[in-house]
């Protein structure tokens, strides 16, 4: 009981936290007019990473194994992390690099992934355009 | 954050100390087994940098004994007792790494984060520079926190030479250091003074950390630091572009002209070079060029079709 109301608290911050990702991408950068700044350039570098961070984790065994089990073809994740915007990347890497050890903890995020994948398939978010 | 060896916290240390060495037998350290397969060539004679001072903690405040230890050896005049007010915590008993990194900027200095390698502690020792690292000297769940130098290693030992709390010429098995610095998610710092370059191989973390320094280094410093840069990586148009940026800044607009102009004579691919070498030329009066320049930007990333059409509607009108 206890763990099964923990989980669900760290569904509901994850889910939170991943909302205000995509609140973020409505006040997105317009294309650029003028010079690029050094400021700018460096938090595309950090974008960058956090996309390779969150790929490498969907290359690990385990999550692989753990996201088709629950159906979903790790392919298609891959091309949508592709999608996801800068805050959204922040975030989920974020919860890569503290997440606990222990394999309940990993399906929490993977649940979470997986949800946001069916939103946006139910047409409620629009975070993977590619759907 | 709090930092072990101290008062306290002696006796929660060793049994934290008693229960990890008993584990330590079955747990694996694959970068040190590694290192010690391979036995690479540059690592393969015995450092120590003896000429490191030392700075003993008091307290939990191994944050800025550690600190003082890499400052000082970097040439910045500095005690551990001026450090206290700058990164340690009392509440915590402990200092943050995000504060360590800052407080060395404080002091005209480039904290350089090494990527999370062993190899990378060791030649950045073998080339000179004593390596400023996190410990987590108790278990992930229950963590004790630490900061420390790494001041000398011996592979063929696989001994590790640390300033450490207390003690000035530490000597730890490196499989037992590389474990503690794995659960303090392998956090190694080097402190550069301005011009003075890593080993590790990396334009992107190098122009990262200039970055993140422009706003707290002296000027004269970040024209020393990215000139560096682009000297040992040419074809980065990160390093290009930060220093052109920089030099712009300072009203250098024909300086940093010339910078991008270098970049683009070795690597043309990068549109945004293109597009601030056009928004340079503009304002440097040559406008066929700064045109060509932006027609340029486009053709590599559509994303910049913008800046031509503000280019062409400030010539026409005269600016």
């Amino acid at each position: 009981m206890q763990s099964t109301l923990s989980k669900m608290a760290s569904i509901g911050m994850l889910a939170s936290a991943l909302l205000a990702g995509v609140m973020m991408q409505t006040t997105a950068v317009a294309a650029p007019s003028g010079m690029v700044s050094t400021g700018q350039l460096v938090q595309e570098t950090r974008v960058d990473q956090q996309r390779s961070h969150v790929g490498a984790f969907l290359n690990r065994a385990e999550v692989q194994s753990l996201l088709e089990a629950r159906g979903v073809d790790v392919a298609d994740a891959q091309a949508r992390i592709a999608s996801l915007t800068a805050g959204e990347l922040a975030q989920l890497a974020a919860q890569i690099d503290t997440l606990p050890a222990g394999e309940g903890a990993l399906e929490t995020l993977i649940f979470v992934l997986v949800v946001f994948m069916l939103l946006d398939i139910a047409g409620v978010t629009d975070i993977f355009p590619g759907l | 954050m709090r930092c072990c060896l101290q008062h306290k916290s002696v006796r929660l240390c060793l049994f934290a100390a008693l229960v990890f060495f008993g584990l330590s037998a079955c747990l694996s350290a694959p970068q040190t087994r590694l290192l010690q397969e391979q036995q690479p060539a540059r690592l393969s004679s015995p450092v120590l940098l003896a000429d490191v001072g030392f700075f003993p903690q008091e307290a939990y405040q191994c944050g800025p004994a550690a600190l003082a230890t890499v400052l000082a050896y970097s040439q910045q005049q500095v005690t551990a007792d001026e450090l206290v007010s700058q990164v340690y915590i009392p509440a915590r008993q402990g200092s943050l790494q995000i504060e360590m990194l800052a407080t060395a900027r404080r002091y005209n200095r480039l904290p350089y984060v090494l990527p999370a390698s062993l190899g990378s502690i060791l030649q950045e020792v073998a080339a000179g520079l004593p390596v400023l690292v996190m410990q987590n000297l108790g278990l992930s769940r229950w963590p004790q926190w630490h900061y420390a130098v790494v001041v000398g290693f011996d592979l063929t030992d696989g001994t590790l030479t640390l300033r450490s709390g207390t003690r000035s010429d530490y000597v730890i098995s490196m499989a037992v250091f590389e474990r503690t610095w794995a659960r303090a998610a392998h956090w190694a710092v080097v402190i550069l003074p301005p011009g003075q370059m890593p080993l590790d191989d990396n334009p992107t973390r190098y122009f990262q950390v200039l970055a993140d320094a422009e706003p707290s280094l002296r000027e004269e410093s970040m024209t020393t630091a990215w000139r560096a840069g682009v000297q040992r990586w040419p074809a980065s148009d990160l390093l290009s572009l930060g220093l052109s940026n920089h030099l712009y800044g300072q009203g250098l607009v024909q300086d940093a002209a010339s910078v991008l102009a270098q970049l683009l004579a070795v690597d043309a691919s990068s549109a945004a070079a293109h597009n601030n070498l056009a928004w340079l030329m503009l304002e440097l009066g040559q406008t066929e060029e700064a045109i060509r320049l932006a027609s340029e930007a486009v053709r590599l990333d559509a994303a910049f079709t913008q800046t031509l059409a503000d280019i062409q509607s400030k010539i026409s009108s005269g600016k």
